[in-house]
């Protein structure tokens, strides 16, 4: 199997499986061969052992345990099958079945029949996690932003909007892109930011939704509303509210009065989502792919499109999208488990290996020079970028781009 | 199968979580091991006092002193100290220690397995003795000073001699022996009938056929035994072998008599009290699955418990991806193990790490060291693990690996403890290659031609003419260290490998670096990599002759010549297990003796810098003190890009002489200069430059390089001392001729820009298998508490550089196999990174213990950078410089190959 994922869904307690979804060019795995990965793990804690990976040269396995009641297992032949991406993607797709049909479901396993058939709701959601398109969230745990021009405007419309909705909760998305958000918004934990921004992603379009979630940190147990209107198509502004207002009365009532004033402004943001901020900026013509974290909100600005459109034409040429994607993302998880550490605040013991521990200095940039491309990344008190070059940049040039980026767009961007 | 272990004694094991072990994944074809053979097992021996003259060994009248420790099987281990360093080994050992509390050695076998199981043995001993115990403790060294035991030994089992030998004052004990033996018994728990159960017999008689009456039944011999009673167990009584039952496993094995007492089963101490219970316990043959298993700690004990997981994963994962499974990580005591996977054939080599001590990457370069070294010494992992005489063997040989990996500082394994951090030995044993001494071409002339006489084997008691008879063997190659560094090679790079990992195994490069050799001769057959690895012919028409090979090793003092011999081809046939032949260690002993002419001059070579010359990285961080006590000083610094540029002390500048004390106001080509967001945050961090003074201007500059700074010693008082950097020129190249000095200065520089930047860096060279690095006597002029922290840091950060290096040839590896699937090719090399080729971080650091508030620490930064040059003959280049010139590494790399290895 060259170039696959498989993940699989199991009930602990009985080795029953409950789904199983897959990316890429794999063959549905036997029943027999998902009966021992899960046989070999449950041996292990039966013996007090917690096995947490395996890999072959080209395939990775990996094993989580949550709540003692639902079991993970992701099995990868992609490059991209690092520790730290199974670690985080796990981490989502329980987070993710938790936010679509609650913690007590999955945690009390009466029917597994019924589970199976309440599961499929997340499949989409799920699907979206493994795809990784436009998003780089689900492996920075940021939230994928997009800078726009006119924040202060649709910051303020947003916030009347939400407030006459009688929430505190609100988003404005385009394409699953967070534009601007209200203060209690943010103060979501940043996994449920992520996965809500994916679910809005991942769902149909639709003119307006009213969809039932749970928070997997804030209230796992209590469903929510999480209601959706789509002002144009691509841009979504999202309201997280209790049993009031309906759905229909914000629709008719709230919708057309506080967004038509600011129909130009959504129509800007569409177009500048691509890359997720304005053209105005101008970066370095060698540059193909970005990615800047602000490590304090946890957001980030990701791009595989930094320039105007007409030269885009021409880095096209040089590096196609799918593999700027999967550079950018391959030199994060390089730099981000090797050299600067995330900061997990989790208590449970390091389930794969922390390299930058052992280091008695603190690593700062980094870059690598490869066949095809160049990457350059480095880290601040507040920040972290990540850039992709064109293999013909010179080495030397990088680290003053680099940092004339970081430089260009602290300033330009409210980031 | 049951083993019978009497207990000898415990290992000292580490709680650290390690294990290895080898099973078969298929129960098919096991063969029934035979019973145990003692006394032949790999010797070490050290002795001391009068050693001959080494010169007086080419006599062949007399029988070399070696001799005597050949053993069955023609292998040789036989390694004498100098007598200094003799001596310095019965100082430390006379020294008050406090032995006696650690392991009370007395009658009472049993006080010594609890006793001893809890303590280390003497940590704070000398150096080299923690190497001896090692051995020791595996049974396979006897002591300077316990001659009577080694002669009685011979038709004994190592015993407890390993304690008594801890123990200065035992001398008088030795005649007490207590001979513990294992013992392997076979018993199949299945065979045994039901009838004879039924009957109340015993299953100690039933099974084993050891016959033991309770001694309440035979009250006279209680008194006997109560020497070997132990006060502490008073659970159940001892279980003294009464007698045997005819034709019985016991009997049959003819190792067990009457009289002995059956200490532990299958490594359960059992008593009258819990025999029965432990016996009933063993399994039946299924267990032969494993077929070697070390050590016996709990953690080990726990990861062969779950072995299902690891021989099922390596089924079903082979089955699915049709690629091997390499490594399985798993959470145990809320620790991370990492278990290695090696296959071949029918067996499986698992081995398994603590994450924190060797990292996955890490893992699959060692597993393949270990097999490679296992194979080189045994010729391949199933005639290793399959003989059952090599247990003894195979339990030393992994006591030292696990000692290597897990405690490098402990047996001192490391070359030098001081300034090799534990990343700094993971990351040179880990590299395929050999640490080269770039010497004089001269004494690099003399070394070649005197190996050459020695492998043309053509003259005294080498020539066939001398005997009239065809030669014994034919000498392949040789290759020569001294103090560790490998100074002559004329062996290819794989033969050149596999010796080198046989040496680093047995720690031996680091022994002859530190202490000095008074004899070592080592004589083994060898599988050379070279030959089993090849199924084809090297070259088309011509077939490798099926001959034997042997390596032989000799050092003398700091030297040590490692010879391959070749037995069969043209030589003549070896038959059976040929011991050494005293003329060739001989004529290599005699070759030693020519070269250490040369020694004076290779140690010149060491003790002086070399190129590239190195800076120190505390010389780029202003001294705490700086500010406050300029005057008490001498160093003066100039802060370039801030304004807290210090005052010149220009009542220092009168004592010293202008000259001294130049303010240079260099402004190295940065990059980043102008709008440099880094600088912004973090301060002046990389520009800040330290100028020192010299002492004295009017010297050669040959002599300042020589010149050593004494009293180097702590960190702390070194801060107010002028840096002693002899390598640094910086001041004093303007007070020499012009020309002269900017000549030398630059051909021995390796970065650019006026200030040497280099702080370290290591070249392999794959098409030689060798790497050069600064040596440790550079490193050691070099110190400062910066200097070595960034050293450790360095060798860590080359360690992830290389693995994402490895990455890359694995990935050009595999293409070159599927060269002609070109669709696969092409995705493969799309994919991922992609070949990476440049690989850098950049690291920012501050003096520790900073304690003004008010203004922060003053910082440093610096790259280390590798680069891999992806030729037929891949090359790696790592450096560590400075931050404040822009450096091109391709450009470094090229400068120092070309400067330094040719």
């Amino acid at each position: 199997m060259a170039g696959g994922l498989q993940l699989l869904c199991l009930s602990t307690s009985s080795g029953v499986p409950l789904y199983c979804r897959s990316k890429g060019e794999s063959r549905q795995l036997s029943f027999s061969v998902i009966g021992s990965l899960n046989g070999v793990h449950m041996f292990g804690s039966n013996q007090d052992v917690l096995l947490t990976s395996t890999s072959t040269d080209n395939c990775r396995v990996c094993w989580r345990v949550f709540h003692d009641s639902i079991t993970l297992i992701v099995m990868s032949s992609e490059e991209d099958a690092s520790d730290l991406y199974f670690g985080r993607l796990l981490e989502n797709v329980f987070n993710a079945m938790v936010l679509v049909i609650g913690l007590d479901d999955l945690v009390n396993l009466k029917n597994v029949e019924r589970l199976k058939r309440e599961l499929r709701a997340c499949y989409k959601l799920i699907d979206s996690l493994l795809a990784a398109s436009d998003w780089i969230g689900d492996l920075t745990m940021c939230v994928d932003c997009v800078a726009s021009p006119d924040a202060a405007v649709l910051q303020e419309a947003l916030d009347v909007f939400v407030a006459a909705a009688e929430s505190n909760f609100g988003c404005l998305m385009v394409m699953g892109k967070t534009v601007v958000a209200t203060e209690k918004w943010w103060r979501l934990t940043t996994q449920e930011l992520v996965l809500l921004a994916l679910l809005v992603g991942s769902l149909a379009p639709n003119s307006s939704r009213d969809y039932p979630i749970y928070l997997p940190h804030g209230s796992p147990t209590v469903p929510h509303r999480l209601l959706t209107f789509q002002l144009v198509p691509g841009v979504d502004v999202c309201l997280l509210c209790g049993p009031t207002p309906s759905l229909q009365q914000v629709q008719t009532e709230l919708v057309e009065r506080f967004w038509s004033p600011v129909l130009e402004c959504l129509k800007t943001c569409l177009r500048v989502h691509q890359r997720s901020f304005l053209a105005s900026i101008n970066l370095h013509h060698s540059i193909v792919g970005l990615l800047l974290i602000n490590r304090e909100q946890n957001k980030n600005i990701f791009t595989l499109q930094p320039h105007a459109d007409e030269s885009s034409q021409q880095q096209g040429a040089v590096l196609l999208p799918e593999r700027r994607r999967s550079v950018l993302r391959q030199f994060y998880t390089l730099a981000v488990s090797a050299y600067f550490p995330a900061d997990t605040s989790e208590d449970q013991p390091a389930l794969h290996e922390e390299f930058h521990t052992g280091f008695t200095h603190q690593p700062k940039e980094c870059y690598i020079t490869a066949a095809d491309h160049k990457c350059y990344g480095l880290q601040t008190q507040q920040h972290q970028l990540f850039l992709t070059f064109t293999a013909d940049t010179p080495t030397f040039a990088l680290r003053s781009i680099a940092t004339n980026t970081l430089g260009l767009l602290t300033k330009e961007l409210p980031f | 199968m049951v083993k019978d272990f009497v207990r000898r004694e415990v290992l000292t094991q580490d709680e650290a979580v390690s294990s290895s072990f080898l099973m078969r994944s298929e129960d098919a074809g096991v063969e029934t091991p035979g019973t145990l053979e003692d006394s032949e097992r790999e010797t070490v021996t050290t002795s001391s006092g009068a050693h001959p003259e080494p010169g007086s060994c080419s006599s062949g009248d007399l029988e070399p002193e070696w001799l005597d420790d050949v053993q069955k099987n023609g292998e040789l281990f036989y390694l004498e100290l100098s007598e200094d360093e003799e001596d310095a080994l019965i100082q430390a050992n006379a020294l008050p220690v406090s032995y006696t509390n650690h392991v009370r050695f007395s009658d009472k076998e049993a006080e010594i397995i609890t006793d001893h199981k809890s303590k280390k043995p003497c940590i704070h001993d000398h150096k080299l003795k923690k190497l001896a115990n090692v051995l020791k403790k595996k049974g396979l060294v006897h002591g300077h000073s316990c001659k009577k035991v080694n002669e009685q030994r011979d038709n004994q089992p190592p015993g407890p001699v390993s304690i008594l030998k801890h123990h200065p004052n035992s001398k008088t004990r030795v005649p007490v022996q207590l001979s513990y033996k294992d013992v392997l018994v076979y018993i199949n728990p299945n065979k045994v009938n039901n009838e004879s159960l039924t009957e109340g017999v015993k299953l100690l008689e039933a099974c084993v056929g050891i016959i033991h009456q309770p001694a309440s039944k035979i009250p006279a011999d209680k008194k006997h035994f109560n020497t070997f009673t132990d006060a502490k167990t008073t659970a159940g009584e001892k279980l003294i072998v009464q007698s045997l039952v005819h034709g019985s496993a016991a009997m049959k094995c003819g190792q067990v008599f009457i009289g002995d007492v059956l200490i532990a089963v299958n490594d359960v101490e059992v008593t009258t009290e819990n025999i029965e219970r432990v016996l009933s316990c063993t399994p039946g043959p299924i267990q032969q699955e494993i077929l070697y298993h070390y050590p016996m700690a709990d953690a080990s004990k726990k990861l062969k418990n779950i072995r299902g997981i690891f021989l099922t994963l390596c089924d079903m994962l082979e089955n699915i991806t049709g690629e091997q499974v390499i490594s399985t990580s798993l959470l145990m005591n809320g620790k991370l193990v990492n278990v290695g996977y090696w296959k071949e054939g029918y067996n499986l080599l698992l081995i398994g790490l603590p994450a924190e001590r060797v990292a996955l990457p890490q893992l699959k370069n060692m597993i393949k060291n270990l097999v490679r070294t296992l194979q080189y010494m045994y010729n391949s992992l199933d005639s290793a693990f399959c003989k059952l005489e090599n247990v003894p063997r195979l339990n030393h040989f992994f006591n030292l690996y696990f000692q290597r990996t897990i405690q490098p500082a402990k047996l001192n394994c490391s070359s030098s403890s001081q300034f090799d951090s534990s990343s700094t030995a993971l990351f040179l044993d880990g590299l395929p290659g050999v640490r080269w001494l770039t010497l004089p071409q001269d004494i690099k002339m003399d070394i070649d031609t005197t190996l050459s006489d020695l492998e043309s084997a053509d003259f005294g008691e080498l020539s066939e003419d001398f005997y009239d008879m065809q030669r014994l063997y034919m000498i392949l190659g040789s290759c020569l260290f001294f103090k560790g560094y490998l100074i002559g090679n004329h062996l290819p790079k794989d033969d050149l490998l596999d010796i080198a990992l046989y040496c680093q195994h047995y720690c031996l490069l680091p022994l002859a670096a530190e202490k000095r050799i008074g004899q070592l001769v080592i004589w083994r057959e060898v599988f050379p990599y070279q030959y089993i690895s090849s199924e084809e012919p090297i070259i088309e028409g011509y077939q490798e002759p099926k001959g034997k090979y042997f390596l032989l090793i000799v050092g003398l003092r700091h030297f040590m010549l490692c010879v391959v011999l070749e037995a069969g081809g043209c030589a003549c046939k070896a038959i059976g297990n040929p011991g050494p032949d005293s003329i060739y260690v001989d004529q290599v002993k005699t070759i030693l003796l020519k070269l250490e002419g040369l020694e004076a001059g290779i140690q010149e070579r060491l003790t002086n810098p070399s190129t590239p010359y190195l800076s120190c990285a505390d010389r780029f961080i202003p001294p705490r003190d700086m500010f406050e006590s300029l005057s008490s000083s001498p160093i003066i610094s100039k802060l370039q890009t801030t304004s807290k540029s210090t005052q010149s002390p220009t009542s220092r500048r009168t004592l010293f002489g202008d000259s001294n004390l130049r303010m240079r106001k260099s402004n190295p080509p940065r990059s980043n200069s102008t709008s440099d967001y880094a600088d912004e945050r973090f301060g002046d961090s990389g520009s800040f430059n330290v100028d020192f003074d010299s002492y004295s201007t009017s010297n050669k500059i040959k002599k300042h390089l020589r010149s050593e700074i004494p009293g180097s010693g702590g960190s702390e008082n070194k801060k107010k001392q002028r840096f002693p950097n002899p390598f640094y020129l910086g001041s004093m190249k303007k007070s020499l001729p012009e020309a002269e000095s900017e000549e030398i200065y630059n051909i021995k520089k390796l970065t650019s820009g006026s200030e040497n930047t280099l702080f370290h860096y290591i070249s392999l060279e794959t098409l030689q298998g060798i790497f050069i690095t600064p040596t440790h006597t550079e490193v050691a002029h070099l110190n400062g508490s910066i200097h070595s922290q960034l050293i450790k840091n360095f060798h860590r950060c080359c360690l992830s550089i290389r693995s994402v290096f490895q990455q890359t040839l694995d990935k050009r590896a595999k293409c070159s196999d599927i060269i002609h699937n070109s669709a696969q090719t092409l995705r493969k090399s799309s994919s991922g990174l992609g070949p990476v080729k440049e690989h850098g971080i950049l690291f920012q650091c501050s003096p520790e213990n900073w304690t003004d508030r008010k203004k922060p620490p003053p910082s440093m930064s610096y790259w280390v950078v590798g680069r891999l040059f992806v030729d037929l003959h891949p090359q790696e280049f790592y450096v560590c410089f400075h931050d404040s010139v822009t450096e091109v590494a391709v450009e470094l790399a090229f400068r120092l190959s070309f400067g330094l290895i040719t």
